[in-house]
């Protein structure tokens, strides 16, 4: 959120949602920053079931 | 007949097969005991020519028949000769424009369009200290392949059979390092840009453990780990306590009793030096029994003492406590917000914790899982540090265990915030090295999975304090796979082959880590940091200590490469198991070999595989095309990971790929994708975790959606409408509405 957007009456015009994913061990803050091929393996996860 | 030829700009020039001719008698030229005369060489040209059957060929092509014409014909050292020709000019061909090329686009693309700026998810290579450390880390690179490498080692990282991580680090430094906190603030320490005293409060302690990590960081291009986050603060907590302690009694003897400060402060003198135990948050009873055979300060009854020191000793308590939580709250606010490298990063960091029974560290972890569960300023999950919770029987695993409750709250927070991690040090390959009451023989893991403990090098010294990997490079192991035919045979072959060419080119890396003084790493060897450098001097060499590091041997896609060989993976497959350990094991048989050999800690490692996720596999499409199970995603599976589109129960998961935990004794990391909210279900969590621990698993973890709006707030699962505010992505919502919401969640935002 930048300061401008703060001020202005409606909030979140443009602002996706946080999807933080574990990659290789650590975790990163969303998926946008993922290169290519991690985020086709992140859409290809299936849940396993217990 | 061919006629003409196209020149990989395009060009359609005339054919000339005398072209040919010389480059193989060029590449004949390079080899000892091939011989060709000119009637040889005028016989294969001939022999290449007739492979081409149309009008107008490209040069790939061409070069593709004069390979295989060298192969079929018995020349197969000219064979060699050529290919490495080949790709030598392919790569000087390539540097020369790329780099340019990547130096625009780094320049004028965003992260969003260039997967190139993107290699590594925590680095915003948007920012003008992103860009400019990619710059630095592309023309590195460049220099590298063409100026350091070895011509085959280069041409096999070019051409996908090998990577070489951190190749733009090449030349500087080593991955990674264990930090002994303890060690290192023990008399205080120096960043290199000023000194600092030996820390007298938790507060401190946190702070200068974010510093230490920050300062580790810069001079190496891996992560930083504590491996006894919870030893070490709790010194912390100690100091704290104390000082708590004496301060209240200074204000209960003064306002109760009416002392001057000086009174008092003599009093507490006369006090304390009769203490006999130590004055410490698990001593309050014994304490109380000594009291009651003290001589009293200033004529004070046993009674009033004692009652002071129950009052004085449980404040202290509430004050440290909260302390210590606001300690650790800073901590993960400043790893999280922090940069190191000129500001392109936070520092990348990892803490372990979970195995001191103390109170004080006790109190350490407590907090520390309370502050990661509430989340950042704005709620967000902090994804840094890594947390790893340290699972022990007869420590924290089962009830009773003094732990226990703690390994309970880890199960809960990680439910929330994907964090901790959790490793089982009863695995018995951790197991073996593990000595009761020494945290330095307890594993630790970095957050990626990196292992460092057994020391072929230094058997008095296998811990983990001090030590971390030299560097590390995967093979291509589909390629492999696939170029076998489905010969088993040929495929240990070929494996042996690319063994041995990364041994020698870690090896190769290594000689150069060794060149390296005391004084190109202020920090991490001047401080003392890595294990054994505190006997150093400044102009010292580095090449004996950094012998107790790990070079390493990596892989990928192990589903692919089983795919490739018999038709099924691991995961569907008993006997593709079977032969899968078969193929690790004998890969960590040829690391264990070299490490006798020579001494030193030659490691297989599951590969992290970020940015290699996808490089091998598209160089490996374009060479195979596409191959079903095989070359058909965007990714190789990674390490020995069943792969994640392939739908199995979660304990049969962790079953298939615990032994192989076992063989990767560089690091190893499992997951389990739970569905939904798994704060509901901490059952089914816990479940998990005590399976990977029966299962002999090393380190592993429990993966499950964590979505969060950054408008609302809200933090859980997210599939297309927040179910907090209603808005979608992209869409706005008003501040009034988020005024109404806060009513009812305190944790919205708050919009001026």
């Amino acid at each position: 959120m930048t300061k401008r957007e703060m001020k202005t009456k409606e909030i979140g015009q443009d602002i996706g949602f946080d999807r933080i994913r574990r990659i290789t061990g650590y975790l990163v803050g969303t998926t946008e920053r993922f290169n290519n091929a991690k985020r086709a393996e992140e859409r290809d996860r299936v849940k396993h079931g217990i | 007949m061919i006629r003409e030829i196209q020149k990989r700009n395009g060009d359609v020039v005339p054919f000339d097969s005398v072209k040919i001719l010389n480059a193989m008698s060029q590449a004949n030229k390079a080899v000892d005991g091939e011989n060709m005369t000119p009637t040889d060489l005028l016989f294969l040209t001939e022999k290449v020519c007739g492979c081409i059957n149309e009008d107008i060929c490209n040069v790939e092509e061409v070069q593709d028949f004069v390979e295989q014409i060298l192969i079929k014909y018995g020349y197969g050292k000219t064979a060699k000769a050529y290919i490495l020709y080949r790709a030598e000019h392919t790569k000087i061909r390539n540097t020369e424009s790329d780099l340019m090329d990547i130096y625009e686009r780094l320049t004028y693309s965003y992260a969003k369009d260039e997967d190139i700026k993107r290699e590594n998810a925590n680095i915003d290579a948007d920012t003008a200290m992103g860009t400019m450390l990619k710059y630095g880390s592309e023309g590195s690179k460049y220099f590298i392949d063409n100026y350091v490498l070895p011509k085959d080692i280069a041409a096999a990282h070019i051409n996908g059979d090998i990577h070489i991580h951190d190749k733009d680090f090449y030349m500087l430094t080593e991955t990674c390092c264990q930090i002994d906190l303890i060690k290192l603030f023990h008399d205080g320490f120096s960043t290199g840009h000023g000194n600092l005293r030996e820390p007298n409060s938790i507060q401190s302690y946190s702070a200068l453990a974010c510093i230490a990590i920050q300062a580790n960081q810069n001079e190496m291009h891996g992560g930083q780990s504590v491996p006894n986050f919870d030893y070490a603060m709790a010194d912390g907590v100690r100091k704290t306590y104390k000082k708590k302690y004496r301060h209240l009694m200074n204000q209960y003897f003064q306002i109760r009793f009416g002392m001057t400060e000086e009174e008092s402060k003599e009093a507490i003198d006369a006090y304390m030096e009769q203490l006999k135990a130590p004055l410490t948050m698990g001593n309050a009873d014994v304490i109380a029994e000594e009291i009651r055979q003290m001589q009293m300060p200033n004529g004070l009854s046993v009674e009033q003492m004692e009652e002071l020191h129950r009052y004085v000793q449980k404040e202290a308590l509430t004050m440290t406590d909260r302390e210590t939580y606001q300690a650790m709250e800073a901590f993960v606010h400043n790893l999280n917000t922090m940069n190191s490298r000129a500001g392109a990063q936070v520092p990348f960091s990892s803490i372990n914790y979970g195995t001191d029974t103390s109170p004080e560290a006790r109190m350490v972890i407590r907090n520390l899982l309370e502050c990661t569960e509430k989340g950042l300023g704005g709620g967000e999950t902090p994804i840094f540090p890594v947390q790893i919770f340290k699972v022990k029987e007869g420590i924290n695993f089962n009830p009773g265990d003094p732990n226990y409750d703690l390994f309970k709250q880890a199960i809960k927070t990680s439910a929330k915030r994907l964090f901790p991690n959790f490793s089982f040090i009863d695995a018995p390959y951790n197991l073996q090295y593990y000595k009761e009451g020494d945290y330095n023989t307890e594993v630790s893991y970095m957050g990626c999975r990196t292992r460092v403990l057994g020391n072929v090098y230094d058997k008095t010294k296998e811990v983990t304090c001090g030590r971390g990997n030299l560097s590390f490079t995967s093979i291509n192991l589909p390629r492999l796979g696939i170029e076998a035919h489905g010969d088993i045979k040929k495929f240990y072959k070929m494996l042996d082959t690319q063994m041995e060419l990364v041994i020698r080119q870690l090896m190769h890396r290594f000689k150069i880590q060794c060149t390296k003084k005391v004084r190109n790493y202020p920090f991490l060897m001047g401080q003392g940091i890595w294990i054994d450098s505190e006997h150093l001097n400044y102009e010292d060499n580095i090449a004996e200590v950094l012998k107790h590091g790990t070079l390493s041997i990596g892989f990928i896609g192990l589903a692919e490469t089983l795919k490739a060989l018999i038709g099924k993976h691991h995961g569907e497959s008993e006997e593709a198991q079977q032969l899968g350990l078969e193929i690790i094991g004998y890969m960590r048989q040829r690391m264990d070999l070299e490490s006798k050999k020579t001494g030193l800690n030659f490691t297989l490692l599951a590969t992290p595989a970020e940015g290699l996720s996808g490089r091998f596999i598209k160089i490996d499409q374009k060479k195979y095309g596409i191959m079903e199970g095989i070359t058909d995603r965007e990714y190789y599976t990674n390490s020995f990971h069943v792969p994640v589109y392939y739908p199995i129960r979660a304990f049969e998961k962790i079953q298939i790929e615990a032994p192989y935990h076992a063989l990767t004794n560089a690091g190893h990391i499992s997951y389990v994708e739970l569905d939904g909210d798994t704060c509901k279900n901490l059952e089914a969590f816990e479940a998990v975790i005590r399976y990977m621990k029966e299962q002999g698993i090393g380190y592993g973890s429990v993966n499950h959606p964590v979505d969060r709006d950054p408008v609302c707030g809200y933090t859980g699962v997210i599939d297309d409408v927040c179910p907090r505010c209603g808005r979608r992505a992209g869409e706005s919502v008003s501040i009034e509405k988020l005024n109404e919401l806060r009513k009812k969640y305190p944790d919205v935002p708050i919009y001026h």
